[in-house]
């Protein structure tokens, strides 16, 4: 029986290696995903491993500062040179290297540009004369306040030699040094994972990276022998009190490899997720191959069944086979996801420039499992209902017609009708805000029945809407046969459809909100801010980028000049909360940000002042009159009286500080400028003073409000393209099932082609009659998920709901997704057009 | 060669499939001419070949050796493209099942040929056509809603609406009741006599083949005898002698042959 099945399932070679590709698709797509994050992970962990491998014991202090919003601690709080001298008097502490090391030391390139940074990030530390990892390689250390040295890397990427003068930014504004020295790492490294490194001598480090002389960062302890690390950590804990924090060298690299982890692990999850979706799709196309290929076997498997074969054995036999499809198609895509997984890893490395320390494949057991699991789990579910629609063939079926003709649709609607309802319903009932808890089970789970709903009710209009949209094409007969031929498995067009409505309907989705949220953030910036030109700042790295607040003078003596204001936006602690606020000028925010008093006064701020906005104060239980306390990153403890209470608008809707006690923010410079110019036509004047007046630092641009809604356009286009590459894996598959079903409908056929053949039609013919069903296949999916995305968009604009949305339509997005689809039906159809302009006529007449 | 008064000719046509032991030959040189204007019946034993001549005629099929004309037009030689022409604008086809598209109705079947060639019916014509058949009232069912003969009607009406050369029909009865099968043999005979249409028919029904002018008899790929004006006695006489010359083995072998291909 298994033998002779299985031939069976050899016998269809080419619908079974479309399928299968489908699957190896997608599981190709999942363990790629796994193996370059694994292996990108563990190289974080060697990387921090060796960074830290002569380190025991290291002391930071403690502090109950604001984090940054990734959770990050932002370094607030220093060590002192007598906590340093405790440290060396702990019996045991062979050597302790008291460091200064932060993000932040931003060097100006040849061209006049700051050095951008792809992630890593842009290191500045206090030379340390016998560091085991430096290697100094040519020149000298910096010692005076004007030297520097860098890294290799660094050297490298700007061109930069020992001698030439280089600017770098750093919590002081742009200054010149002499570069006087290059250096590398132990094992010959440019840099240890793409990051970039300037060293200055330890006083300057202290001055320029922290702010704080006479401090540092972190002490670095080394262990005489015979002590273990967790002896020492004890020893000097004891020694320094509470206030600081004391790790082993092993604890310090796992801590820094697990910051990087939750990147890894992002970067992890949402690929898998295109994977899961690209399966998903993939399903529907084996749940079509295999109900064809078991309605075509119908003789064969009621000849089975003529001779004794059970139901079950059927059923086992059909499931058999789909065990073995998808465990073999897994195989392979796990094969070549590895693969991949690995030239990914190469591409990201050569991208960040960087030479990370391992340079196999990292490939875990679970990878194996899971994808193995996942892949066949996919394609036996998917075959599972064909197999059991061929076990219940009887046998007297054998004597019939093979082909059977679809049964009626009206059970099917019904159910399909019933899912769509729920999920619709639950949609309806968490965007209303009935149901408050349980987010993403409600939208997740309504969005996911909606869309099987619309898989099932899509036979039903299958019929009706292709014959509709096949008018357009059926100008001469093959036209018109190639829509009616569409028409007739209204089941099969359909399932073959919603799996090209999949990735449709996400992408469209996608589509409308990055338009809605284009257009909102457009009418935001156009009706809500009241000023012309905006400085803003590179906010790539670490947020330290910015200009002098006392800017803001020169920009008000500008002629022409009605209000300017200079904002500083940093995480703080206020009222037990951490909360991004910004500090600036009340007096020009009022005008410039629309800003209107409900109680007290808007007006500039004193030190120990503050204004809120309505909505916090709401949340806060705050009135007018109130102390709050707040806390900044850099030593700021303050005390502040909520002087005015303002309506929430767009713009401004949070506390808003006074700028003397900002001076205590991480970054002491302002990130945004905002000019009010009296007369529009005088702004292009305006506009060059400004531009001259932040002509030296690189990191700051000046724009008017269009460019400012042209930057967000940009990165809502990049992030939209990323996802419709993503997706556009789904729509491969999807367009591999259009392919097949067109493939078994030509096989079908057969004689029917043989017959049209024999009274006429030549092979150009054939195939326009072949190329319409799958125009017609490709459109009717693609409008399903057009109308589905729509709607999936509108849902999410309405679930988000701020008025950086407006609800807008992609329409030129939405004409060329049907463009699309209209060439993946040309292009579905070459394959199968091919096929059956082959067939002999006459053969295929005699064809049973 | 001048073809004046001949639909369809054959000319020293040999088909022979497979090589060395498997060869089997269907065909071994065949000359044969079809008049202009007359019913003609290929009869023979099941696997004599007369199908194979058939398709050779019609340039379904390819020939081994020799020459086939339909009327002015040499099919021998003729590419893919060139035989969808002679198909669609000089022949007719009837097979013996499975002849009507169920995608469309009987009026669209009918005019499928002319709608193929982008030609415009000649109303007059198919209105003939139609009242022949009597299936007036029917032409705008689909294949599945039509009885077999009613089918096979709609078939023949296919075949002729585009007024070709010459209509083939391979067994157009075998599927059918007598009842059904003599209201087609009656048509396709009519529509020599009133309208002066040529058919080629092959059929192992001497009963069908009595509705012929004339009936060729072959055996072992070889024409052995013809008849003119013939009678369904005739015809089975004929018939029974020529079992007796020529046996079925080696026919029987060839039908395999082929159907294994």
């Amino acid at each position: 029986m298994f033998r002779a099945m299985l031939r069976g399932l050899l016998a269809h070679k080419l619908r079974l290696l479309l399928s299968a590709l489908a699957v190896v698709l997608g599981t190709m797509f999942m363990s790629a995903a796994f193996v370059a994050g694994d292996t990108m992970a563990k190289g974080f962990e060697n990387l921090f491993s060796t960074v830290n491998n002569n380190l025991d014991v290291q002391v930071t202090a403690k502090s109950d500062a604001p984090k940054s919003e990734q959770g990050n601690e932002v370094v607030t709080a220093f060590v002192d040179q007598a906590t340093v001298d405790k440290i060396a008097a702990v019996p045991g502490a062979a050597r302790t290297t008291p460091q200064v090391g932060t993000d932040g030391a931003r060097v100006v390139g040849k061209n006049g540009k700051v050095v951008a940074s792809n992630g890593p990030p842009r290191f500045g530390i206090g030379w340390v004369a016998d560091d085991s990892l430096v290697r100094l390689r040519e020149g000298s250390p910096p010692t005076g306040p004007d030297e520097i040295a860098i890294n290799a890397g660094l050297a490298k990427t700007t061109g930069y030699h020992v001698g030439d003068r280089v600017d770098v930014i750093t919590l002081q504004p742009r200054k010149t040094f002499t570069l006087v020295g290059i250096f590398g790492y132990e094992g010959g490294r440019d840099s240890l994972g793409g990051e970039t490194t300037v060293a200055f001598s330890m006083p300057t480090a202290q001055e320029l990276l922290i702010g704080a002389p006479g401090r540092f960062t972190n002490v670095d302890v080394q262990a005489a022998g015979g002590v273990s690390q967790a002896e020492l950590k004890s020893r000097v804990a004891a020694a320094v009190g509470p206030n600081y924090t004391v790790k082993t060298g092993t604890e310090t690299a796992k801590d820094q490899a697990s910051e990087t982890a939750s990147f890894v692990s992002i970067l992890k999850g949402g690929l898998t997720g295109f994977a899961i979706i690209g399966l998903f799709t993939g399903a529907f196309l084996i749940f079509n191959t295999f109900s064809m290929l078991v309605a075509q076997r119908t003789r064969e498997l009621a000849l089975y069944r003529s001779f004794g074969a059970s139901r079950g054995q059927v059923n086992r036999s059909v499931l058999l086979e789909s065990v073995l499809l998808g465990l073999t198609a897994s195989l392979v895509g796990l094969g070549v996801g590895v693969g991949i997984g690995y030239l990914l890893r190469q591409l990201l490395e050569s991208f960040a420039n960087a030479n990370l320390p391992v340079s196999g494949v990292v490939l875990r057991p679970y990878v194996v499992i899971v994808t193995l699991l996942v892949g066949t789990a996919f394609t036996v579910v998917a075959a599972l209902i064909p197999a059991l629609r061929a076990s219940r063939v009887a046998p007297i079926a054998a004597m019939r017609e093979a082909a059977t003709p679809d049964k009626p649709l009206g059970r099917l609607t019904l159910i399909g009708g019933v899912v769509f309802a729920t999920g619709v319903l639950l949609l309806a009932l968490k965007l209303t805000d009935v149901v408050k808890d349980a987010v993403w089970w409600m939208l997740g789970g309504g969005a996911a029945l909606a869309f099987l709903g619309v898989a099932m009710l899509a036979p039903s209009v299958a019929r009706p809407v292709t014959s509709v949209l096949g008018r357009a094409l059926s100008w001469a007969v093959p036209g018109r046969l190639g829509t009616r031929n569409t028409g007739r498995n209204p089941r099969r067009t359909a399932v073959t459809a919603a799996a090209l409505m999949i990735g449709v309907t996400l992408a469209t989705g996608a589509g409308v909100f990055a338009a809605s949220a284009k257009s909102g953030i457009s009418s935001v910036f156009t009706n809500d801010l009241n000023a012309q030109l905006i400085l803003s700042t590179d906010f790539t790295g670490t947020g330290q980028a910015g200009f002098e607040t006392s800017l803001v003078d020169k920009m008000k003596a500008i002629p022409g000049v009605q209000t300017a204001l200079a904002a500083q936006a940093d995480s703080v602690r206020i009222g037990g909360r951490t909360l991004t606020i910004i500090a600036t000028d009340v007096d020009a925010a009022k005008v410039i940000f629309k800003m209107t008093p409900k109680e007290g006064d808007l007006r500039t701020l004193n030190a120990g002042e503050i204004v809120v906005d309505t909505d916090t104060a709401k949340e806060q239980g705050w009135r007018l009159g109130d102390t709050v306390p707040v806390q900044t990153a850099r030593g700021g403890d303050y005390r502040e009286k909520i002087v005015g209470i303002y309506e929430a608008n767009n713009i401004a809707n949070g506390p808003i500080l006074n700028m003397a006690d900002a001076t205590t923010f991480r970054s002491p410079f302002a990130q945004q400028g905002y000019v009010k110019v009296a007369d529009d036509s005088q702004v292009g004047a305006v506009r060059s003073q400004l531009d001259a007046l932040v002509k030296d630092n690189p990191e700051v641009t000046v724009s008017d409000r269009s460019g400012v809604i042209k930057q967000s356009s940009q990165f809502l286009n990049i992030v939209l393209t990323i996802l419709n590459v993503l997706l556009g894996l789904t729509i491969v598959v999807a367009v591999l099932g259009v392919i097949n079903t067109l493939l078994l409908s030509v096989f079908e056929r057969t004689r029917e082609i043989g017959l049209i053949r024999a009274i006429g039609m030549n092979r150009r013919q054939l195939g326009w009659m072949v190329t319409v069903e799958s125009i017609l296949i490709s459109v009717f999916g693609v409008l399903l998920g057009v109308a589905a995305g729509v709607a999936l968009g509108i849902a999410i604009v309405q679930a988000v709901g701020t008025d950086f949305l407006k609800l807008t339509m992609p329409w030129g997005y939405l004409a060329a997704t049907l463009i699309l689809a209209l060439v993946a039906g040309v292009l579905a159809a070459i394959l199968p057009a091919i096929r059956a302009a082959r067939l002999n006529v006459l053969e295929a007449i005699a064809y049973e | 060669m001048t073809t004046d008064g001949v639909a369809a000719r054959a000319v020293d046509v040999w088909k022979v499939y497979g090589s060395g032991e498997a060869q089997v030959i269907a065909l071994s040189g065949v000359t044969v001419d079809l008049e202009r204007g007359m019913y003609t019946a290929i009869m023979g034993p099941s696997g004599s070949g007369k199908s194979t001549l058939m398709h050779c005629l019609a340039g379904l099929d390819s020939v081994t050796r020799g020459n086939v004309w339909v009327g002015e037009t040499q099919v021998t030689g003729l590419g893919d493209a060139g035989l969808t022409r002679l198909r669609r604008d000089k022949v007719g086809f009837v097979f013996q099942q499975f002849n009507l598209l169920p995608t469309l109705s009987a009026e669209e079947n009918i005019t499928l040929p002319l709608a193929i060639a982008g030609r415009k019916p000649d109303k007059r014509w198919f209105d003939t056509v139609i009242d022949t058949i009597g299936l007036r009232d029917r032409l705008g069912h689909r294949p599945s809603q039509l009885s077999g003969g009613q089918q096979q009607r709609v078939a023949c009406a296919r075949a002729l609406v585009s007024r070709p050369e010459v209509v083939f029909a391979d067994e157009p009865t075998g599927n059918l009741d007598s009842r059904s099968g003599a209201e087609v043999l009656g048509f396709l005979r009519n529509s020599v006599r009133e309208f002066g249409q040529t058919i080629v028919m092959v059929t192992h029904d001497p009963n069908a083949a009595s509705y012929a002018d004339r009936v060729v008899f072959l055996a072992d790929g070889r024409i052995v005898d013809e008849m003119r004006d013939p009678t369904a006695e005739g015809v089975l006489d004929r018939l029974k002698r020529l079992d007796i010359t020529a046996g079925f083995a080696g026919d029987d072998s060839a039908r395999l042959a082929r159907e294994e291909r």
